[in-house]
């Protein structure tokens, strides 16, 4: 035992070496910061069988201040998006590192493939945190990565702001994450949305407030596709956006949701479906509707919002429930007021309130219409009737969306 | 002999009962049983709670040890085959835990999967920990209590929120997979074996028994809320995330801006993990010691980690094999050692033959 | 007859340095007197004053007895062999012969140059008393009786050194200090032979049982109100002459975190620093690990906004984040080195040279980034809340340097697990070093890292076994 213990400081001696020849040479292959890139957000398009990435990557400069980075959009392409990450690291001679990625922007050419065909690279174990926001676009994603937002011109964040949770607390935008998605996907409704980004030329208005494109959209956004951005060098090249000149800053709007049933692209829906899936799928503080009283147009302001829509079997019926409460508060109203109206103005009247309870029954009848319409449960019917009514669940699994009665408790009252 | 106090016991119950069963545990029962999950964890965690007290409670008919009892029963030689027996099932039931330590230590260390190399240095930690006395183990319980339960609070605060109890209905749609993964998971169930090994060490006082198995249940519910938390936020994506304990904290809304601070109480709890680790190893050194009346727990150290590190070695990247091996062959091991000897050993003379 | 000339002869036949003074003088009798003393070391004045002027009435025929009462000094002895008049001499104690005698007096002189009490630098007070240990014992030994009147203080005086010589004072309360702990301690002492003993860091190896230990076994202090307290809990002190740090066995690793204001103010507030200092230690050992294991090995441990100004500050940088970690350590060590060292004239100089053209000018160069001096900046800083360890600390921080940033944050964790595994098993005199955590001792868990009121602490610490328990009672 002595002849051992006469060695321990031998051995520690030799660990201390051993360390310190790890410790400057760091030789595990290690990727540290200096070889690794940030990628921020990813923009996926397809082409035939092919995937072509778009990373737009935070290049960190030279500063003593810190605060110097630039963003570029790198290309890659493969038949996985791994095989394109691969590409884009051979191109920046940097490890990508997903792990920062805010934002997976699908475009418009994904529509035809199966979702998770192109989402599944992301939740492989090491890629990216499932809290990274994922949106459909209109036009190729690389596009839009590409062009400058009027209210962040340097990179994606201005794509990120317009999904922000402000946004999604106001009901204009919908919420969907790498989780979100997953959970929704292989869920028994086998149903998911994401949000739609569009991107506008400063000071104009995409389709206003009230279009309602239904089911025919996809043809529509298709064709949006091919007038819209420029291209960013073509496919494999990378191109240093910062600050650069040849494109107009843009604004992005997500008020449209594209939809999945099955893994597979179903639909869009407008801004007015949008706001009704909203309501009852996401926890909203304030959402604004408008309502058309007589001649007069009102925006109403909504408050205290809550809405579900609640799926029952009773006596072997399926019956959904929308449920919405609210209180409202007159915005504004497109009429001249009279100084003494102002007065009583926070006591909304009957007759708007009526006037908000059926334009948003509208809007609700017209989301379980195109879900209907589509086979897309993205309320969750069938998980609902899986978990609250298993033994039913068989006998309506198929047809449990057009069977199902419908009836709506809408109540909108007047704050004070 | 060194004793250690009812108190450091109650620790390892509470302690090293959770840690061990959050790593690769909650996402192989949410494959097998789904939803059901908890089920199948209660059945294994009421099964051994009952042993536990049944031990904890025959301490309190003898202050003999388990190898005294084994002794003055069976004489020296059958006590001391039995202990070698131990000595074995207890490297055996390092096996598992070892490796999934190196895949978690890899995964949450790690940005990118370093070789095994990096993860060898933990065997310098483990020969010089399992050499060390008796009295240690319950010394280092006493530290990693603190350690577990704030790094436990901070994950939990992280994650609670996110959590959907919707997640778990239906409930019982396959029961015959509840108890078919419960039987599966028998093999890392090994608490009534530990405190055979405790017996005789400590000084029993009245309510001991209930305190022992109310640590043990305080265990249990910690791997139940992972479980719960863990199943209640992915639902049916579970099966995809492994090492469930660091992937519950993720959608605390903060971390975009303090950063993954849920990584610190990881490291935090790994501590505590790798004290679970060593549990193990002690013991079998323990009961090699006994077996053979060898007493240098330095060698004994070395060469039980030289076992390990061959294994580890040999069998890298093996993992999927080893999980297998346990979960549909070695069970039948696990149940005799963790709890058909724990409860047989009432049989065993208590009383000295001048009593 | 033994003649005044043979007894100096026998004295400075062994005393050869010509600093050893011998005085002749006679009473106005004639009778003769020599006194040798060390020049510096006793007091000349007072040999003059207690010893010369009584003596001039002495008659001829006087014997010893009388001459002694006829003496001033409280503080007389008497002495037969040359070899105790040489240790006093030494010592700094004036030896008195008579002419004709065999015996002589040992004259209480001693009077070495020192410096006055005054409040030590290494443990200020805001609030509290402000007294120090200085390096005379016997100044030592006067502040602590000033404190504690007990009539059951006792001092045990040992000498230590061979060539030394030095006085080494061992002091307890007898009925709180559990038994044999002070002859233990003694033991350990005596046990040791070595040449000098020039400060109480040398017996604080002795009296360790692991010397070669990264961790140390004793406390330490210099303020006599510290000392005394942690006396009556029930230790056992230690003063060396020649040294202002006291010692105490037996030591916890929660003593260095409780510093002597804790107790003069409000519990709370008491509570609160003492968490900070913890976390403030934590921060100083672990942070320049965690940052260079971070940017190598786990990139997510950073935030993301933040990651991005590390990042560009590192860019530039022409070496890996490790080497520029030790390069930045490195360079705080030699600050601090040099600074503590280096004469207080060019202590402008250095500050100009350290901050501006070592630290600010190799950030310009691109040779070190502005993050890794400040983590190195706050690291060095938060050390400094628990002075009594920095030793331990800056060592520790050196370590897990080494190993985070070769193993990683695993290596981190892995070596604070091995710090654990070691500290739970060391003791220092039958008290484990980390109580009352491990084991945990209950109730001296209301004075470790949280500090309770004075009526919580009633008791003495349970981990010391002090004979008396009850440190508070109702009268």
């Amino acid at each position: 035992m002595k002849k051992i213990k006469k060695y321990v400081p031998v051995l520690y001696w030799a660990i201390v070496v051993a360390l310190l020849g790890l410790y400057f040479t760091n030789d595990f292959g290690l990727v540290d910061i200096h070889k690794t890139s940030f990628i921020v957000a990813v923009g996926v398009d397809t082409e035939e069988d092919e995937v072509q990435v778009t990373a737009q990557i935070a290049v960190p400069q030279p500063s003593t201040s810190g605060d110097s980075i630039n963003y570029i959009e790198v290309q890659g392409s493969g038949f996985t998006i791994a095989d394109a990450l691969n590409e884009i690291n051979a191109k920046t001679g940097t490890y990508p590192q997903l792990l920062f990625c805010q934002l997976i922007l699908i475009g418009d050419s994904c529509k035809d493939k199966e979702l998770f065909q192109v989402l599944g690279c992301f939740y492989r174990r090491n890629y990216s945190e499932l809290t990274a926001l994922v949106a459909m676009c209109e036009g190729k994603a690389s596009d839009m990565l590409a062009k400058p937002a009027s209210i962040a011109p340097e990179n994606s964040e201005g794509l990120q702001k317009v999904l922000s949770h402000e946004l999604e607390k106001s009901g204009n935008v919908t919420k969907a994450n790498l989780k979100t998605i997953a959970e929704a996907n292989f869920s028994e409704s086998k149903a998911c949305y994401m949000p739609y980004i569009q991107m506008n030329k400063p000071g104009t208005s995409q389709n206003g407030g009230g279009d309602r494109i239904g089911g025919d959209d996809v043809e529509q956004s298709q064709s949006t596709a091919s007038g819209s951005g420029q291209s960013n060098g073509g496919q494999g090249g990378a191109s240093a956006q910062s600050g650069g000149g040849q494109d107009e800053p843009v604004e992005f709007t997500a008020r449209k949701t594209a939809i999945f049933s099955e893994g597979k692209f179903a639909g869009i829906l407008d801004e007015t479906q949008s706001f009704a899936l909203n309501m009852l799928e996401t926890s909203v503080d304030m959402a604004i509707i408008p309502c058309t009283v007589g001649e007069t147009e009102y925006t109403i302001g909504l408050k205290g919002i809550s809405g579900k829509a609640d799926f029952k079997v009773e006596k072997g019926v399926p019956k959904l429930t929308v449920t919405f409460k609210a209180n409202a508060q007159v915005q504004g109203a497109k009429k001249v007021l009279e100084p003494h109206s102002v007065v009583n103005d926070d006591v909304v009247k009957k007759e708007v309130l009526d006037g908000a309870e059926k334009e948003l029954k509208t809007r609700f009848e017209n989301l379980i219409e195109i879900s209907r319409k589509t086979g897309c449960d993205m309320l969750g019917i069938r998980k609902q009737l899986h978990k609250y009514y298993y033994k039913y669940y068989d006998a309506f699994k198929d047809d449990v969306l057009n069977r199902m009665e419908i009836s709506y408790k809408i109540e909108v009252i007047s704050t004070n | 002999m060194t004793k250690i106090s009812c108190r450091q016991i109650c620790f390892i119950m509470l302690i090293y009962t959770a840690v061990s069963k959050f790593i690769i545990y909650p996402t192989y029962l949410s494959y097998y049983t789904g939803r059901d999950l908890l089920f199948s964890a209660l059945i294994n965690f009421a099964v051994q709670g009952v042993i536990v007290w049944s031990v904890s409670y025959l301490c309190s008919r003898t202050d003999k040890t388990f190898f005294g009892l084994l002794k003055d029963t069976f004489g020296n030689i059958f006590a001391r085959i039995i202990f070698g027996l131990f000595a074995l099932f207890f490297l055996l039931a390092t096996i598992n835990p070892l490796f999934e330590q190196k895949l978690y230590v890899h995964d949450i260390f790690y940005d990118t999967v370093p070789s095994l190399m990096i993860f060898l240095p933990v065997f310098f930690f483990l020969v010089y920990a399992s050499a060390k006395p008796f009295l240690n183990i319950g010394r280092c319980a006493d530290i990693c209590l603190p350690l577990f339960l704030l790094s436990m609070l901070l994950i939990l605060v992280m994650s609670l929120h996110e959590v959907k109890f919707d997640n778990f209905l239906p409930v019982f749609t396959q029961p015959k997979k509840i108890f078919s993964s419960s039987l599966a998971s028998v093999f890392r169930f090994i608490e009534p074996a530990y405190l055979l090994m405790f017996m005789g060490r400590f000084r029993y006082k009245k309510g001991d028994a209930a305190k022992i198995t109310i640590s043990y249940i305080g265990g249990a519910v910690f791997v139940l809320v992972v479980l719960a938390a863990f199943y209640g936020i992915y639902g049916d994506v579970a099966p995809t995330r492994h090492f469930a304990i660091s992937k519950i904290s993720l959608f605390f809304p903060a971390i975009d801006l303090v950063g993954r601070i849920d990584l610190l109480a990881l490291y935090v709890l790994e501590i505590t993990m790798l004290f679970a680790l060593v549990l193990n190893i002690q013991l079998a050194i323990e009961c090699i010691a006994q077996c053979t009346g060898y007493e240098n727990r330095a060698v004994l150290s070395v060469a039980v980690n030289a076992v390990f590190f061959l294994i580890l070695i040999f069998c890298d990247n093996k993992y999927n094999a080893i999980s297998t091996l346990f979960s549909k062959w070695m069970w039948i091991v696990f149940l005799i050692f963790a709890n058909l000897i724990p409860l047989a050993s009432w049989f065993l003379r208590k009383k000295n033959e001048e009593d | 007859m033994v003649t005044l000339e043979k007894n100096i002869k026998g004295v400075k036949s062994v005393l050869t340095s010509e600093d050893i003074i011998v005085f002749e003088f006679a009473s106005l009798s004639g009778k003769k007197f020599a006194s040798i003393y060390a020049d510096g070391v006793a007091d000349k004045q007072l040999l003059g004053e207690l010893v010369a002027k009584p003596l001039k009435d002495v008659k001829e025929d006087d014997t010893l007895e009388d001459i002694k009462k006829r003496l001033a000094s409280p503080e007389v002895k008497d002495g037969d062999k040359i070899a105790d008049a040489i240790k006093e001499i030494s010592d700094g104690n004036a030896v008195l012969f008579v002419d004709g005698e065999k015996d002589f007096f040992i004259i209480g002189l001693k009077k070495p140059p020192g410096r006055t009490v005054a409040e030590p630098p290494t443990q200020v007070a805001v609030k509290g008393p402000r007294e120090g240990f200085t390096e005379d014992i016997k100044t030592n030994l006067g502040l602590v009786r000033k404190r504690l009147k007990s009539d059951k203080l006792q001092i045990k005086t040992l000498r230590a050194g061979k060539q030394s010589d030095t006085a080494v004072a061992l002091i307890f309360i007898d009925g709180i200090c559990p038994d044999g702990l002070a002859e233990r301690v003694q033991k350990e002492i005596e046990q040791k032979s070595v040449d000098i003993v020039p400060d109480s860091s040398y017996i604080s190896q002795f009296i360790s049982k692991k010397p070669k230990s990264l961790f140390r076994h004793n406390g330490s202090c210099e303020k006599p109100d510290i000392f005394c307290a942690k006396i009556s809990e029930g230790r056992v002190g230690i003063l060396v002459d020649g040294s202002p740090i006291a010692l105490t066995v037996p030591y916890m690793l929660i003593e260095d975190f409780q510093a002597v204001e804790d107790y003069y103010q409000v519990s709370y507030r008491s509570t609160i620093l003492r968490i900070l200092r913890l976390v403030s230690l934590m921060v100083g050992i672990f942070l320049p690990a965690f940052y260079v294991s971070a940017q190598l090995f786990k990139i997510q441990l950073i935030p993301y906004r933040l990651l991005l100004k590390i990042s560009s500050s590192v860019s530039g940088l022409a070496l890996s984040p490790s080497v520029e970690m030790f390069l930045t350590l490195f360079l705080l060590e030699v600050l601090i080195e040099a600074s503590i060292r280096m004469p207080k004239y060019v202590g402008l100089a250095m500050s100009v040279v350290g901050a501006l053209v070592l630290g600010d000018t190799a950030v310009q160069a691109g040779i070190i980034s502005t993050p890794a001096i400040i983590i190195i900046a706050f690291s060095a800083i938060s050390l400094f809340t628990t002075p009594d360890l920095v030793e331990t600390s800056t060592t520790l921080r050196w370590l897990f340097l080494i190993i985070g940033g070769s193993l990683g944050t695993f290596g981190i964790v892995m070596f604070t697990a091995f710090l654990i595994c070691y500290l739970v098993s060391e003791q220092s005199y039958g008290v484990p070093l980390l109580a009352p955590f491990a084991p945990i001792i209950k109730g001296d868990l209301y004075d470790s890292i949280v500090k309770s009121n004075m009526y919580a602490l009633n008791k003495r610490p349970e981990a010391f076994k002090a004979k008396n328990k009850v440190r508070i009672k109702e009268r």
